[in-house]
């Protein structure tokens, strides 16, 4: 039905482009150079898993953005595989290469070859508008068919319903204005700012068998949201130094709670919003700084935390205005600890590797993933750093020799045949020694799950 | 059928429980129907934990005359989800009631293919009789939750019937021809065809005469948690039949003070030799831990690789996970206790706080945003250690209304929440 409504659309438009060629259509022509859209593969131990997502072309390198969600977390830039890059109304690809996440936006960043980037046009290049968009102004964008329709553009375009700070600048469009990680602009052509992933929408399912049920409606394909060009404009150049990201500024409190109005005044916060930490890391800048659990951020650097509604959003700016540091950088706190205000300062650090970055090794006669042993799985696992040893099982093959004996992703492997498991090239060495040993019928290892140990035997024939 | 069995049949009796509950945020009352046996002449009657607990409010028994008599809980264990409940034996004189008690039969020298009968309550259906036979007569069934939220089934085993067992049939007699009672049917497998279970009698027996005289069962905790060492012999280069695998050791507990380690072999308990080779003899060797004195010295000879060692640790008194429970009506709150049996299984750094069981949509507590599963550990500046701290600062509010800053904790994470008015 979408796609059938979709295209009554299109040929209105192809009717009306035709008939008067307006201001508009020459926009919307000239703006399709910088929107594409972007195909490829995750490459796990056994499965391809495609992805299609739309980008927005960056700059005159051919570097384009895609959105955050594009990649699943914990998805190691090695897996990702065969970048395609298309344009509007085309099924020619162009190969590009991967170049990373940016911590601060989530953005992913890729490069597309050469040859088409002559035929590319940044959105940088276009005027931003010179204020934010007001309630009701009218936005416009582009959206994408599938492959099977040659990547054709279409025109969205939607009123200014909302703008709110998220904790970024952010309008809610009154219907979907654009695909999501694609360019957004008023009736002048300026760039208004780049749809992000769309927000769910409640409705309630009424079926033969369901009554009232309530459902989440997310639409993949277009977005009402647009994060403005002034959040976006600064951040463009924010190309990863490498492929991982890194750097990236490491404070170390993975409990970040907001307090509402009601307990800011109980505590006599006259109101201020604030951030209780928890969860604090062992060695982490937080702890070498001094910071306790219970301790409530106030202001950062001085500049009081902002009023952000839903109060969460201030859990996300404190977040994000640390990612804007480098690790090194220093930050002043100002904390209310029992009742008493303080101000302490913490040196950022670096952030402890992640689990994209985590050497890991496919054994495929065993039939599971061991990958090495992070201070993040500390966190998750509520396992004191003086205990952190061993390895992490990442995959499974399903019906393989440890699937069938119950091992599972996320299982901690503590001990091999009897040998405990210090480190990961001990692992890495004793699992290769098995898996080469031909004749051996079985082999045992001791691993926890949520705190619970159990002894497997995998039986490799 | 035989004179035993007819006597038995007057011995049978339908159960009807009143309880309180405390989810959802409130204090509600619900009922259940369930079955019984009773085991003497001064009316006390056996049947199961699940059907009469400590949350029973009010028991009515129905007499094989049909007369309805009323009874209370004289004890309740949920390890082994056996409960006594006694008559009112002043009500039975004053209405000139009678009743007869039944015998208990051997559940050791039971067979497998012997013939057996269910006698019970199922769906209400009072005093009804099925047949069926002995399927397994030592079928191990441990159940984390199956005692209403409860631990059940890690100090014994059971027997299997395929005799229909069905919801109501609980808490009532397995018998034999004779009209023996060898067994307290108990479980079943729902939707599954003749899968019953029953708590053998030889258990049933010992565990009501202990609930008779204390009115509960003191067990001995180590935190070993065992596994069955079958096929797994040659790794641990032991002879067949010899050893008991531990499989985990609950953080934090005497036999984590100790020192046991997961995939230690404990080949010796103070000096006696174990045989933990297969499931079905986990639990009488739990059940011999257990059975200690609390505060009892153990003696483990272990083999940790190629060592041999010893190791010694002095029991605790068993906890379940479940802590206590409350209802707060003004705040639309109902808690449960942490256990330091929950701390221990969730790795909580201690057992203060209690759980957040649930709210009710529209009352403070929901208001404030606290949800099911939250911890809460503080109110205003008073940790919650114990229940009745909880119970003290309600009162205070119930006097005078005035808004409570709540500090709970969900997956560790610290929130501040505001109760009001």
């Amino acid at each position: 039905m979408i796609s059938l409504r979709r295209i009554v659309l299109l040929l209105v438009l192809a009717a009306t482009v035709v008939g008067y060629a307006t201001p508009l259509t020459d926009l919307f022509n000239e703006r399709l150079k910088s929107v594409v859209a972007v195909e490829f593969f995750v490459q796990d131990e056994i499965e391809r898993h495609p992805v299609s997502v739309l980008g927005t072309v960056v700059d005159a390198n051919g570097t384009i953005i895609l959105p955050g969600a594009s990649i699943l977390p914990g998805i190691p830039p090695g897996q990702l595989k065969d970048f395609k890059v298309y344009r509007p109304g085309s099924v020619e690809p162009s190969n590009a290469i991967y170049l990373g996440q940016d911590a601060l936006t989530g953005w992913h960043f890729i490069r597309v070859e050469e040859k088409l980037r002559s035929q590319l046009v940044p959105v940088s290049r276009y005027e931003a508008v010179a204020a934010d968009p007001g309630l009701s102004d009218e936005l416009w964008g582009i959206g994408l068919r599938n492959k099977d329709e040659d990547f054709l553009p279409y025109f969205l375009s939607a009123r200014v319903a909302l703008v709110t700070k998220l904790p970024q600048k952010t309008a809610v469009l009154a219907t979907e204005v654009a695909g999501p990680g694609l360019p957004v602009f008023d009736s002048a052509g300026r760039l208004a700012g780049i749809a992000q992933t769309s927000f769910g929408q409640n409705y309630l399912l009424f079926s033969h068998t369901q009554n009232a049920a309530p459902i989440l409606l997310i639409n993949v394909e277009e977005s009402s949201v647009v994060l403005l060009a002034d959040e976006v404009l600064p951040n463009l150049g924010r190309i990863p130094q490498s492929v991982t990201g890194r750097p990236i500024a490491w404070f170390g409190a993975y409990g970040l709670q907001p307090i509402d109005p009601e307990v800011a005044k109980l505590l006599k916060l006259e109101h201020q919003p604030g951030v209780v930490l928890s969860d604090l890391m062992e060695g982490s800048p937080a702890i070498q700084a001094g910071l306790k659990e219970r301790d409530i951020v106030l202001a950062l650097d001085g500049q009081p935390l902002p009023r952000l509604k839903p109060d969460r959003v201030v859990a996300g700016y404190f977040g994000q205005e640390l990612l804007r540091r480098h690790p090194g950088e220093s930050v002043v706190l100002t904390i209310s600890r029992d009742g008493v205000r303080q101000e302490i300062k913490v040196k950022l650090g670096d952030e402890p590797k992640m689990v994209r970055e985590a050497d890991r090794h496919y054994f495929e006669r065993l039939g599971f993933t061991a990958r090495e042993f992070l201070a993040t799985d500390g966190i998750v696992n509520r396992i004191k750093l003086s205990e952190q040893q061993g390895v992490v099982v990442q995959f499974v093959k399903p019906g393989g020799p440890a699937g069938t004996a119950g091992l599972r992703p996320d299982d901690w492997v503590r001990e091999i045949e009897g040998e405990e498991i210090k480190t990961y090239e001990q692992a890495l060495n004793k699992l290769t020694q098995l898996e080469s040993e031909k004749t051996r019928a079985e082999f045992v290892l001791l691993v926890s799950r949520g705190g619970e140990t159990s002894v497997l035997r995998v039986k490799l024939k | 059928m035989s004179r035993g069995f007819n006597r038995l049949l007057d011995a049978v009796v339908r159960i009807d429980v009143r309880e309180i509950t405390f989810e959802e945020g409130a204090q509600r009352f619900t009922g259940g129907i369930g079955s019984g046996v009773i085991i003497s002449a001064n009316g006390l009657i056996l049947t199961n934990a699940h059907v009469a607990s400590s949350k029973a409010v009010e028991i009515s028994v129905t007499l094989s005359s049909l007369e309805r008599v009323s009874a209370r809980l004289v004890g309740w264990d949920h390890w082994t989800d056996l409960a006594v409940i006694r008559l009112d034996l002043e009500e039975v004189r004053r209405r000139k009631l009678s009743f007869t008690s039944a015998d208990f039969g051997d559940s050791e020298s039971l067979t497998p293919g012997q013939t057996v009968y269910a006698v019970g309550t199922p769906y209400g259906l009072t005093r009804t009789v099925t047949r069926g036979i002995i399927s397994n007569n030592n079928r191990p069934f441990e159940d984390s939750h199956g005692v209403g939220g409860y631990e059940t089934g890690s100090f014994n085993n059971w027997l299997q019937t395929d005799a229909a067992i069905n919801p109501g049939n609980s808490g009532g007699p397995l018998v034999t021809e004779d009209g023996k009672v060898i067994g307290i049917n108990s479980r079943a497998y729902i939707g599954a065809e003749n899968l019953g279970f029953a708590i053998p009698a030889n258990i049933a027996r010992r565990v009501s005469a202990d609930l008779v005289l204390h009115g509960a069962i003191t067990r001995s905790y180590l935190g070993l948690v065992p596994g069955a060492l079958q096929d797994l012999e040659r790794f641990y280069a032991l002879a067949a039949n010899t050893g008991l695998l531990v499989r985990g050791v609950d953080p934090d507990s005497p036999a984590a003070r100790a020192g046991l380690r997961p995939g230690d072999v404990v080949l010796t308990l103070n000096g006696q030799k174990l045989d933990g080779r297969f499931p079905e003899q986990l639990s009488p060797i739990q059940n011999t831990i257990a059975s200690l004195p609390v505060g009892s010295t153990v003696r483990l000879g272990l083999k940790r690789g190629g060592q041999n060692l010893e190791l010694s640790a002095v029991t605790e008194k068993l906890e379940s996970q479940v802590g206590d429970e409350w209802a707060f009506a003004k705040w639309g709150l109902s808690v449960q206790k942490v256990s330091r049996a929950f701390a221990r299984a969730n790795r909580l750094p201690d057992a203060s706080g209690v759980i957040v069981l649930g709210v009710q949509p529209g009352y403070p507590a929901a208001e404030a945003g606290l949800g099911g599963g939250d911890i809460i550990t503080k109110i205003g500046s008073e940790p919650i250690t114990e229940l009745d701290k909880l119970k003290k600062i309600y009162e205070a509010y119930e006097a005078k209304p005035e808004p409570q800053l709540i500090e709970a904790q969900r997956n560790r994470r610290i929130s501040l929440y505001v109760i009001k008015p």
